[in-house]
């Protein structure tokens, strides 16, 4: 027995030792020797000084241990007014809580204990206004890249016992923090479970931000359509966990995860939530006819172009031969030097800093496209289209489908070339097929459109007035499916002039 | 004898609208007038009507028939042949739907090539669309079931450009009502089922369906609603062209396109027919998944290569037919068998399963 306890010790010992010769290469390693003045009692504070908040540790920890009571171990307890701190004999955790902020505390008297307390340094961005997903109207919070604040700002906003955040760390170097969120009693257990699975299931080393978390745990990893909605606005958030989706929140990133999401969801701007249902549902249908029009347009010029000019109309037509007369340049290879002249001003645009993307905005669009015409290279026609289809691509509230809507116009201009108008519709069986195929969570991702579900649609292409709203998602499989009581929010039938 | 489908692929009840909707909707529509008021003349409506009336019927008699098992074409086929013979009995309705699949795909081609584009090769256009059909079919039949969906939702504009003809149209030439013998009416009632044929794939999706009870509600109404679609759309076919102008037209339905006058469209077919893409992909998708349906559950082919298998078979088949004459003698053929499936095998079967059934509890 005694032998046992003796050898666990040792290694205990040994353990202690091997973290320790590692920690002592890097520079911002400190191990200090202090004597408490009244008791005597040697102790020792090992920590990484660059995590730590120094002003906490001199002026919350160490003055008391210096100058109260300190004996024994426990009684840090009782004499550091901090809320974090953690007794304990397993040597294996102390690197890991070293790495998180803590200060390791040994004293002479005991060798196999020891104490942590947390001094995390917190460098947190401020809260600033969104700047992905910005609306005129509506809170003007967006999310940092520390999980603690977003934490924060989501549960102001739903300050109930049910909601709960469960929490595991993914990335064998990176050891990020992921949390999982839900509302108790509303999200289904089954999308909960699945989600917990997922994330457990992730084999890499190094989680940077939330977008490696949707690459990996997407039902198609090979899908050009983002399957979980990412967002930077707290009330967004809010709204959907009180929705019952679940929200994975990375630390590092300020963008949180919504699953289960459906493509609708994607051309919904959470601004259309604080306008009247009128307006916001004339937007999103705006923003449908914008995505059509973007993904199309192009094509249709190239297919009636290359082939079915008697598809237009004489008037149209001699327009459209006036614009051409001059290029050499058969329709697709028009269409494409024009697409790829506005990718690359996008593309330019956003690595460029701010002031300078400015300029190269207005020395491409202007400059570029009008030269281009009168070097007789393309026709203003199509410049004018092409122009337009990319403002209509910028409609879409949700950056990575914008992405993703961008990419998708060339398989569509490939096809059009080859084919014609036939060549359109077969590429559109061929993204209509894939939508088709996807799933979110496991849940069809153009829900509610197939499978129909027409009492979702109370919420989808249109949006209409908070009072029909009284239902959650029924695609969510939620099992609180009722939002609130209908019938109190039921207009008196009144009489003219009662 | 019933066959198991995990629920997760099931379907609602209500989307056997879709499925039997859209595959009756095909390549026939372009061009069934002509072939109609060839025997009865224009009292031809009639006997696109009376054509209406009898689907009815089968569709009764055929969920019957799938009532009594519970399972599919090829439960049925084993319930009253036992399992050998009924197999093979069933694998031969692997041939009957590679037909039908072929046989729409060859002639929306020879649409494409006399409207579109003479130049389009037949082999790349067909391999090109057989790759999207397995591509819908390796999603499960829950995706075929979505591309019917979409296939008629979103095509079923077109509906309103035949409004378009209305002004150019005289109603009074269907007048005199009834001024042709019944039997020729009768037989224009036939000549009508290559364009309603389609629905027999019922056979094969019931097993999938997930309320079958309350599916019965909505097949009748797909029947319905394609009788209605049809007999309007003969009537104003009648009301357009001249009886002598009609038998010279092949595409009915693309000629009167013509008419259609937008500000920015000049010549309106060329949008129908790129159009018709959609219409006819249920059409093949549900064909084929049928065909490889039976393969999977009489010889054991998994369905992953059963529909590779079956999609090459189309496309070597396809390439058979390169005239307008080869084309019509396919057409003319699978119209025959399916006519004959449709209208005196299923009654034939639905007699045998009672008699087998009655044998049987003896």
């Amino acid at each position: 027995m005694k032998s046992w306890f003796f050898k666990s010790e040792v290694k205990n010992d040994m353990e202690k030792k091997e973290w320790e010769k590692f920690l002592v290469r890097s520079n911002d390693f400190k191990k200090i020797f202090y004597v408490n003045q009244k008791t005597k009692v040697r102790f020792c504070f090992s920590f990484m000084s660059t995590i730590i908040d120094e002003n906490t540790l001199q002026t919350n920890i160490l003055p008391y241990l210096l100058e109260k009571d300190f004996n024994e171990l426990d009684d840090i307890k009782l004499i550091v007014p901090m809320s974090d701190v953690q007794i304990s004999d397993d040597a294996s955790q102390i690197e890991q809580k070293i790495f998180n902020g803590y200060i390791l505390v040994t004293i002479e008297t005991e060798k196999k204990r020891f104490a942590f307390i947390a001094a995390q340094k917190e460098i947190v961005r401020t809260v600033a206004p969104p700047e992905v997903e910005f609306s005129v109207i509506g809170p003007k919070e967006s999310f940092v890249e520390s999980i603690g604040q977003n934490l924060n700002l989501i549960r102001k906003r739903l300050p109930i016992k049910e909601l709960i955040v469960e929490e595991l760390t993914v990335g064998k170097l990176s050891k990020t923090r992921v949390g999982i969120m839900h509302v108790e009693g509303i999200a289904d257990p089954e999308n909960l479970n699945t989600i917990i699975q997922r994330i457990k299931d992730i084999e890499i080393d190094n989680i940077v931000d939330s977008s490696y978390i949707v690459q990996i745990i997407s039902d198609n990893k090979h899908s050009p359509f983002p399957l979980l909605l990412d967002t930077e606005r707290p009330d967004r958030v809010a709204a959907i966990l009180a929705e019952g989706k679940i929200a994975i929140v990375v630390d590092g990133s300020p963008h949180i995860l919504i699953a289960p999401t459906t493509l609708v969801e994607f051309f919904g701007s959470f601004e259309d939530y604080y306008l009247n249902y009128i307006l916001s549902s004339f937007f999103r249908l705006i923003r449908l006819f914008a995505v059509a029009f973007s993904i199309l347009i192009t094509p249709i010029y190239v297919a009636t172009l290359s082939y079915h000019y008697e598809l237009i109309p004489k008037d149209l037509l001699s327009t459209l031969i006036t614009s051409r007369r001059e290029v050499p340049l058969p329709p697709i290879l028009e269409a494409l030097f024009l697409e790829l002249t506005i990718e690359l001003l996008r593309e330019a645009g956003a690595r460029l800093p701010t002031k300078v993307g400015q300029t190269i905005g207005i020395v491409g669009g202007i400059v570029i496209g009008t030269a281009s015409v009168q070097a007789g290279l393309t026709s203003n026609v199509l410049l004018i289209l092409v122009a337009l289809s990319a403002l209509a691509s910028f409609t879409t509230p949700v950056y990575k489908m914008g992405n993703t809507i961008r990419v998708l116009r060339f398989p569509f201009l490939l096809f059009a070339e080859l084919w014609g108008l036939l060549g359109v519709v077969f590429c559109f069986i061929l993204l209509m097929t894939h939508l088709l195929r996807l799933t979110s969570l496991g849940r069809p991702f153009l829900e509610p459109l197939y499978p129909l579900r027409v009492h979702d649609f109370k919420d989808a292409l249109i949006r209409l007035p908070f009072s029909k709203q009284n239902m959650r998602p029924q695609f969510l499989r939620t099992e609180q499916p009722v939002r609130f009581n209908k019938k109190k929010t039921k207009d008196k039938k009144q009489d003219i002039d009662e | 004898m019933s066959v198991s489908i995990p629920e997760k692929s099931k379907i609602s009840h209500f989307l056997v609208f879709f499925l039997i909707s859209s595959m009756q909707i095909g390549i026939g529509v372009l061009g069934f007038q002509r072939i109609i008021a060839k025997t009865a003349g224009y009292d031809a409506w009639i006997s696109v009507i009376i054509a209406g009336l009898f689907n009815h019927i089968i569709i009764w008699i055929m969920f019957k028939v799938l009532e009594s098992t519970n399972g599919d074409l090829v439960s049925v086929h084993t319930f009253i042949l036992g399992n050998k013979v009924g197999k093979i009995i069933s694998s031969v309705f692997t041939i009957y739907f590679v037909l039908l699949a072929t046989a729409v795909l060859r002639t929306y081609i020879e649409i494409i090539q006399v409207w579109m584009f003479p130049d389009l090769k037949t082999f790349w256009y067909a391999f090109a669309y057989l790759l999207a059909t397995i591509y819908i079919i390796y999603g499960g039949f829950r995706t075929v079931t979505g591309i019917a969906f979409f296939c008629t939702v979103l095509p079923s504009y077109l509906i309103l450009t035949f409004a378009y003809t209305v002004p150019f149209s005289n109603f009074e030439s269907i007048l005199p009502i009834f001024d042709h013998k019944l039997k020729d009416i009768f037989l224009a009632t036939r000549d009508m089922s290559l364009t309603y044929l389609g629905f027999e794939t019922l056979m094969m999706y019931y097993p999938y369906i997930k309320n079958p009870e309350k599916s019965k509600k909505w097949a009748h109404l797909a029947i319905l609603s394609t009788t209605f679609l049809y007999t309007v759309l003969t009537i104003i076919t009648f009301a357009y062209f001249s009886e002598g102008q009609l038998e010279k037209t092949v595409w009915a339905t693309l000629s009167m396109w013509k008419i259609v006058q937008l500000p920015f469209v000049e010549r309106f077919e060329y949008i129908g027919i790129a159009n018709w893409n959609l219409i006819i992909l249920p059409n093949i998708c549900i064909a084929i998944w049928c065909s490889s349906r039976i393969l999977k559950r009489t010889v054991n082919i998994k369905q992953k290569k059963g529909v590779i298998l079956i999609a090459l078979l189309c496309l070597v088949s396809l390439n058979f037919f390169e005239t307008r004459d080869q084309i019509n003698w396919l057409n003319d053929l699978t119209g025959k068998i399916g006519f004959y499936v449709n209208y005196f095998y299923i009654p034939f079967l639905l007699v045998t399963v009672l008699i087998v059934r009655k044998v049987k509890k003896k």
